[in-house]
């Protein structure tokens, strides 16, 4: 068995022993706890729907972190980005709408550009300044909050002037629903989709090799030609650009309005995704298929067993520290074999 | 005049008191940084110390219980942050997160397990009366009306000067800090001096939330904390790692938060929620204006290796 396997099991067998105190603590059983949430997310058609539905927004958001991170940048600010990308498309919904079949894709790339726009302006107030980009991402996660509770309730209210919520975007923008009676939608061929164009990004572009020489050895990157603050920024483009993404795939496929909390807060396990895929975009869909299942599987127990929902960041709280522990096992490994 | 005055007043001590939890965690994380163990966790401390704040008040019937409960809980997660940073040399931004997000859960999974489940009183600060100093205009609310708490905040960042500045021990935190191979050199126990740094940060983190939690909110909620442990961090570089100058940030901060909270209500026709943001985006412009600093200590961030010299 590979080393690299190897490891990825000891830290889910970490992220899963570590809890089960917790579970204890709640006074229920970790294995019928864990029996639960394996036999509804991964058992059930509808269970695993829904893993699904929330590995998209994973996917998006962890292939954001991945481009980032690669360069050495943290952008942890991805709920804002999606936030900012799901209301410029919204804002802009109107001149997406009259173009037929090529909406959709338009409305997409607002998502995008929304994300993008908040992102470049990150990498370059880091680059111009040396703003560290992990406050301001953070901080703007909060803007963007306000501005989502404000566009609501003022320019993009629904027309009734009511509800906290926008108007609902025309129907040939919706990502198809791909089982009837089920909330899958076609989101998750846009994340795959996703996927495959950052892996040739990352793997097989100029633009990849700058990131990770930016992300190893940043002093190195002037000799190399490369210029480090023009990386930076496009790195973030792209990062926010695939939250913003993410966005307006949720608006697209789920939610076809902008409301309040329908911003799930994705943005701190997306951290864990993308450690998970050992930053590598190919692992990204599978690492986001593993958290989509605590998420998933962490509603369920707090539905049938009455296990706290906050189990989940727990679980993700360990993976990340166990990832480290690994990783230093790793490095060591190395030392000792040089 | 006399309306003037009592707007002054209601602000200024408002700003005084919404300061001190960002403050106190500012302090902290100031020594762990100069120190040079970077904890972008202080975040998910702060929701800890919130936590165990409120949860030691209720337990032992006083809030000085909640902040022992506090103190405990916020040293137990920096030196969580030490284990894997200094002994394991993890990479700090990673584990810093991490903490995030497992304070963010363990805070709000039991909550729910224990307080969440009915109606708590929580025991308080309240706002100290010092006779005739408090009843002095302007200065008396401001200075002397104060939670105990707004005092020991004071009180540490003079004494956490003091002790960088003048004492064998403020001087070999900064070594670390700064070149930590020239320090082990020079017969300073590194390790152990990054252990005590973080571990006392997180102790104030912890401390700072129990603040949020027990002087200011007076509750604890889920996520209360709401970015005010990256606000510390931004006070860190804003305050030039100077424990007066973190906690004059901080106030800057408390200003600009009761503030907002007022122009709200002077300026119904402006949604409210650009107010709400001010705090964040003044944060944003500290880092972009005063990031660049000559103060930030020059082994920030790396792990140390004994003998690496």
């Amino acid at each position: 068995m590979n080393r690299r396997l190897g490891e990825t099991l000891a830290i889910l067998a970490l992220a899963l022993a570590i809890p089960s105190l917790f579970v204890l603590l709640a006074s229920k059983n970790p294995v019928a706890t864990w029996a639960t949430l394996l036999s509804y997310t991964l058992g059930t058609w509808h269970g695993f729907s829904e893993v699904l539905v929330n590995a998209t927004p994973l996917t998006l958001l962890g292939l954001g972190v991945v481009v980032a991170f690669r360069a050495g940048i943290f952008n942890i600010g991805g709920d804002g980005q999606l936030i900012c990308g799901a209301v410029l498309a919204v804002a802009l919904a109107g001149f997406a709408a009259p173009l037929g079949p090529l909406g959709l894709p338009v409305f997409l790339l607002l998502g995008f550009a929304g994300g993008a726009a908040i992102g470049a302006l990150v990498g370059w107030l880091r680059a111009r300044f040396g703003a560290n980009e992990i406050i301001v991402t953070i901080m703007l996660n909060y803007v963007a909050l306000q501005i989502l509770t404000w566009v609501i309730r003022g320019p993009l209210q629904e027309p009734m002037r009511i509800f906290p919520r926008s108007y609902r975007i025309a129907d040939n923008l919706f990502l198809p629903t791909l089982v009837d009676g089920a909330r899958l939608h076609a989101g998750l061929f846009v994340a795959l989709a996703a996927t495959i164009a950052v892996y040739l990004l990352v793997r097989h572009t100029a633009f990849g090799f700058r990131l990770d020489v930016l992300g190893r050895n940043a002093p190195a990157a002037p000799f190399a030609g490369i210029s480090a603050g023009r990386v930076a920024v496009l790195a973030m483009l792209v990062s926010g650009g695939l939250a913003g993404l993410a966005g307006a795939v949720e608006i697209a496929g789920l939610h076809q309005k902008l409301e309040d909390n329908f911003a799930a807060g994705y943005g701190l396990a997306a951290i864990a995704v993308a450690l998970m895929a050992r930053l590598n975009p190919a692992f990204v869909p599978l690492a986001a298929l593993l958290f989509g299942v605590f998420e998933v599987g962490a509603g369920v127990l707090q539905r049938q067993l009455a296990i706290p929902f906050p189990l989940v960041w727990i679980i993700q709280g360990t993976v990340i520290l166990a990832w480290l522990a690994f990783d230093w096992s790793a490095r060591r490994a190395r030392a000792v074999a040089a | 005049m006399t309306m003037d005055l009592v707007l002054w007043t209601g602000l200024l001590a408002a700003g005084v008191r919404l300061a001190m939890s960002i403050g106190i965690a500012a302090l902290g994380e100031a020594i762990s940084q100069r120190a040079g163990v970077l904890n972008v966790g202080i975040e998910g401390i702060m929701l800890m110390g919130a936590f165990l704040g409120v949860f030691g008040a209720v337990t032992t019937g006083s809030p000085w219980g909640g902040v022992v409960f506090a103190l405990a809980g916020g040293a137990a997660m920096g030196a969580m942050h030490g284990f894997f940073t200094i002994t394991l040399r993890a990479d700090q931004i990673v584990c810093g997160i991490g903490l995030v997000i497992l304070g963010l859960g363990l805070s709000s999974f039991l909550f729910r397990l224990t307080l969440g489940r009915g109606q708590v009183r929580v025991p308080t600060f309240r706002a100290l009366d010092l006779g005739w100093l408090t009843d002095i205009p302007l200065i008396g609310p401001v200075l002397f009306g104060q939670n105990i708490l707004v005092y020991v905040a004071v009180a540490l960042a003079l004494a956490l000067a003091w002790i960088m500045r003048r004492t064998a021990l403020g001087l070999e935190w900064r070594a670390c800090g700064e070149n930590p191979s020239a320090a082990e050199a020079a017969g300073v126990p590194v390790i152990a001096r990054r252990y005590q740094a973080v571990i006392l940060g997180g102790a104030l983190a912890g401390l700072g939330g129990a603040y949020l939690a027990m002087a200011q909110i007076n509750a604890f909620v889920e996520n209360m904390v709401v970015g005010r442990g990256f606000i510390a961090i931004a006070c860190v570089v804003f305050g030039r790692w100077h424990p007066l100058g973190v906690l004059g940030a901080a106030l800057g901060f408390g200003l600009a938060e009761a503030a907002q909270i007022r122009l709200q209500t002077w300026y119904p026709d402006v949604p409210y929620q650009f107010f709400v943001m001010l705090p964040y985006l003044l944060a944003i412009m500290a880092l972009v204006f005063l990031a660049r600093s000559a103060a930030l200590p020059r082994a920030l961030g790396k792990p140390f290796t004994r003998g690496s010299a």
